[in-house]
C-alpha cells in the first residue's frame, strides 16, 4: 500500500514544480561541485607530488656539504589528498599540506589554501558534502513540508483515511517518496562519480576507498532519512503548512547554519588552545629546559653549547640536543593535538541536537580530511625529520667528531643523502577512520531512530483534527 | 449495515450528539435530514472513526467502528460534500490511486473508464487534470471510487449539495442502483425532494437528537416538508 502511496506522491510532486527546479538547481550544483573538487584534486595531487619528486632530488643532489647544513636546509613534504577530498575536503584548506623538515624544530603544516582564497574563490569551495549536509535537507523540507498538513487542508487525507489506509501505511509511503526523490536526485551523480573515482585508483587503495563510500553512504542516509522522517513528523502534528514550513525552516537554520558554529565557539571555550604565541614561548622553554638537562648529562655542560664543550663532541651533542627536544615537542603538540580532539568529540556530542555537526565530523573522518588523519600525517613527517636527523648526527659521530678541531672541514656527499629514505606516506585504512568517529555514526543512528519514533507518534494521533 | 447505539458526542460543554440510535439495512437508503449543525456531518464522522463517541458504540456489518476501524472502513465507501482529489492528476489517476489503496489491486486502464463512464464523467474527461474539473465532475470521480470499492454500505455527506439538477438526478439513480445491488446507504442532506424520491427511511435530527423517523412511502413530499418544518420551528 506504502508503494502505491509514494509513487502517486513522486508523480504530484514531478507534475507540480517543486522537485524539478529545486531538486534541479542541487543536481547542477553537485555537478559544478563535483567537477571542481576533481579539477582541484588533480592539480593539487600534481603539484605535491611534483614538489615531493623535486625536493627528494635536490636532496641528493645537493653536493658535499656538512651534514648538519645539509640538516638545516631539510627537505619538504607533503601531504597526498585523500581521493574521496573530492567530495569532502574537510579541514584540508585550512590546515596545510606542506611540512618543512627542518633541523632541531618539528614544522607546522603550512600553505593553507585558505589563506590564498579570494572572496570569490570561498564561494568556490561550495563542496557535494556540503550541498548534501546543508541544501539537500532544505530541498527535502521544501518538498515535504506538506506532506500531511497539506493533504488535512486539501480534504485528500480524508478520502485517504476513510479508505482504510492505515496511517502507518500513509507515513511509509510519505517517507517513501520524499526518500526516493532525494535519492533520484543524488544516486545518478553519487553513483556515476563513485564509479569514474574508483575506476582511477590503484587497485591496492579501491577496496578502502569502496568500504568508506559504503560507511559514508550510511551516515548520509541516517542523517537525511532523519530529514524525512522530522518533516513527515512536523507535517503531521502541525495545523497548518504554513506553521510546518515555518517550523521546519527554524530548526534547519538553526541546527544546519547557526549551531555547528556556536557548536564550535562553545567546545572552544570548554576545551581552550594556547595562542600560537603562547604555545611556542612554551614549546621553547620545554626544550631549552630538556635540553639544558640533557648537556648537564652528558657533558657537564651549564649551557646548550656551552663554549667548553670540544669540537670532538659537536655530533654527539646535536644528537644529545635533538634527542632532548623529542620529548619536548611530543608532549606539546600532544597536548595541543590532543585539545583539538577532545573538541572534536565534544563537538560530536552536539550532534544531538544539531545532526550536521555529527555528521560533519563523520564526513570527514570517512573521507580522510579530519583532524585525527592530518595529525597521522604530522606525525608521519615529525618521524621522517627525526631520522634525517639521526642519520646526520650519526653520521658525524662517525666522520667528523674523530676531526677533533678540524671537525667543520669534514663533508658528507651522495652516499650519505642516498640513505634517507624518500618520504612515502599511506593514508590511514578505514577501520582507522571509524575508529575515530563510530560516536558520529552511532549519534545520527540514533537521531534517525528517534525520527521515526516522532513521526510514528504524529501519525498514531488522530489525523482528522 | 450501519448501526448507531446511544451514541452521544460531546464537544467540551456542547453536545453535538444526544443518544442517538439508529441502524440502516442492506438495501436501505437512509436519508438524515437537519439543519446545519443538527449533528448529521458529526455521525458521519463518528461511523467514519474521525472522532470517537462520548458514548454509546457504532457499528458496521457487526463490528466495532472504534475497536477495528480498519476492518469496518473496509466495508464502507464515503463520498463527502465536496470530493477532494488531487489537481495536478487526471481523474483516471485519481480513481487508479484510490482504487488501488481501496481494493488492494491496479485496475485496468478500460474497467477505470467503465467506473468513470458508469459515475456519469465523459470519457474524454477521463485524462484531463481534475484541476480542470467542475465540482459535479469531481463528485462522479468520487462515486466512480465508492464504486470501485464495491462496499457492502455507503456514507454520504451531502453528495448532492452543489450538483446542477441534471446531476442531482444521475446520482439518486446511482444510489437506487446500489441500494437494489444490496448495499445499505446513510446520506445527510438538506435537499427534502431528493430525499424523498430515493430514500427508503427518513431521519429528522435536530439539536444532536434524532427527532423524528419514518418510511419514505409513508409521506407525501407535502407531509415531509411541513413535517420538517414543524420540527425546525419547534
Amino acid at each position: 500500500m506504502f508503494a502505491i502511496i509514494a509513487a502517486k506522491d513522486i508523480r504530484e510532486l514531478a507534475r507540480d514544480g517543486r522537485l524539478l527546479w529545486a531538486g534541479g538547481l542541487v543536481v547542477v550544483l553537485m555537478l559544478v561541485a563535483l567537477a571542481a573538487g576533481w579539477n582541484r584534486q588533480v592539480q593539487l595531487n600534481g603539484e605535491r607530488s611534483a614538489g615531493q619528486a623535486l625536493d627528494y632530488d635536490a636532496w641528493l643532489h645537493q653536493g658535499y656539504r656538512h651534514p648538519h647544513d645539509a640538516a638545516e636546509q631539510g627537505m619538504h613534504v607533503f601531504k597526498p589528498e585523500p581521493p574521496l577530498g573530492v567530495f569532502d575536503p574537510g579541514i584540508g584548506p585550512f590546515v596545510g599540506s606542506t611540512v618543512w623538515l627542518q633541523a632541531h624544530r618539528q614544522s607546522e603544516v603550512k600553505f593553507r589554501p585558505a589563506q590564498d582564497a579570494t572572496g570569490l574563490q570561498r564561494f568556490g569551495e561550495l563542496s557535494p558534502a556540503w550541498l548534501l549536509q546543508v541544501l539537500l535537507p532544505l530541498l527535502i523540507i521544501i518538498i515535504g513540508f506538506n506532506a500531511l498538513s497539506g493533504e488535512r487542508e486539501r480534504g485528500t487525507l480524508r478520502q485517504l483515511l476513510s479508505l482504510g489506509v492505515p496511517a502507518r501505511s500513509l507515513l511509509l509511503g510519505k517517507a517513501a517518496a520524499l526518500a526516493s526523490c532525494a535519492g533520484l536526485l543524488i544516486a545518478p551523480v553519487g553513483v556515476g562519480f563513485a564509479v569514474f573515482l574508483v575506476a582511477r585508483l590503484p587497485a591496492s587503495e579501491r577496496l578502502d576507498v569502496v568500504y568508506r563510500i559504503g560507511w559514508l553512504a550510511a551516515g548520509y542516509g541516517f542523517y537525511l532519512g532523519f530529514f524525512v522522517f522530522l518533516t513527515l513528523a512536523v507535517s503531521a502534528l502541525v495545523r497548518s503548512s504554513r506553521a510546518a514550513l515555518v517550523i521546519l525552516l527554524g530548526f534547519w537554520v538553526a541546527a544546519t547554519l547557526i549551531a555547528p558554529r556556536t557548536a564550535s565557539e562553545a567546545v572552544s571555550m570548554l576545551h581552550p588552545t594556547p595562542s600560537r604565541l603562547a604555545f611556542d614561548d612554551h614549546l621553547s622553554h620545554d626544550i631549552a629546559d630538556a635540553a639544558g638537562k640533557a648537556w648537564a648529562a652528558h657533558f657537564g655542560a651549564r649551557s646548550q653549547w656551552d663554549a667548553s664543550l670540544p669540537l670532538s663532541k659537536w655530533g654527539a651533542a646535536l644528537k644529545v640536543d635533538d634527542e632532548a627536544g623529542y620529548g619536548a615537542l611530543d608532549d606539546n603538540f600532544g597536548a595541543l593535538w590532543d585539545t583539538f580532539e577532545r573538541q572534536q568529540r565534544a563537538q560530536e556530542w552536539v550532534g544531538l541536537v544539531a545532526p550536521v555537526v555529527a555528521l560533519r565530523g563523520f564526513s570527514m573522518g570517512l573521507t580522510g580530511t579530519d583532524f585525527s588523519q592530518h595529525r597521522d600525517f604530522s606525525t608521519a613527517a615529525e618521524t621522517q625529520r627525526r631520522k634525517i636527523q639521526d642519520i646526520v648526527s650519526e653520521d658525524l659521530v662517525e666522520h667528523a667528531d674523530p676531526l677533533g678541531n678540524a671537525h667543520f672541514t669534514y663533508k658528507a656527499g651522495p652516499e650519505l643523502w642516498a640513505t634517507v629514505p624518500p618520504f612515502k606516506y599511506q593514508l590511514p585504512s578505514v577501520s582507522f577512520a571509524l575508529a575515530h568517529h563510530w560516536t558520529s555514526l552511532a549519534l545520527l543512528a540514533v537521531l534517525f531512530c528517534l525520527s521515526v519514533a516522532l513521526a510514528r507518534y504524529a501519525v498514531s494521533r488522530p489525523l482528522m483534527r | 449495515m450501519l448501526d448507531a447505539i446511544g451514541v452521544t458526542k460531546q464537544f467540551g460543554a456542547k453536545r453535538a450528539l444526544d443518544n442517538v440510535s439508529l441502524n440502516v439495512l442492506p438495501g436501505e437508503i437512509y436519508c438524515l435530514l437537519g439543519a446545519n449543525g443538527a449533528g448529521k456531518t458529526t455521525l458521519v464522522n463518528l461511523f467514519l472513526n474521525f472522532l470517537q463517541p462520548t458514548s454509546g458504540s457504532l457499528q458496521i456489518g457487526m463490528i466495532d467502528v472504534v475497536r477495528h476501524p480498519l476492518e469496518t472502513k473496509r466495508l464502507l465507501a464515503y463520498i463527502p460534500e465536496q470530493v477532494t482529489l488531487y489537481g495536478v492528476l487526471s481523474g483516471l489517476e485519481n480513481l487508479a490511486f484510490f482504487s488501488s489503496l481501496a481494493i488492494g489491486e491496479r485496475l485496468p486502464r478500460l474497467r477505470l473508464l467503465e467506473l468513470l463512464e458508469a459515475a456519469g464523467l465523459p470519457r474524454e474527461a477521463a485524462d484531463d487534470r481534475v484541476a480542470t474539473y467542475s465540482k459535479g465532475m469531481r463528485q462522479k470521480v468520487g462515486i466512480a471510487i465508492a464504486l470501485a470499492k464495491n462496499a457492502k454500505a455507503l456514507l454520504l455527506d451531502e453528495p448532492t449539495s452543489g450538483l446542477d439538477p441534471s446531476a442531482a438526478n444521475e446520482f439518486s439513480e446511482l444510489l437506487v442502483k446500489a441500494s437494489n445491488d444490496g448495499v445499505a446507504v446513510l446520506t445527510t442532506t438538506h435537499d427534502l425532494f431528493h430525499a424523498k424520491q430515493t430514500g427508503t427511511r427518513l431521519g429528522i435530527m435536530k439539536h444532536g437528537r434524532l427527532v423524528e423517523e419514518l418510511k419514505s412511502e409513508d409521506v407525501s413530499h407535502a407531509d415531509l416538508e411541513a413535517l420538517y418544518l414543524k420540527h425546525m420551528k419547534s
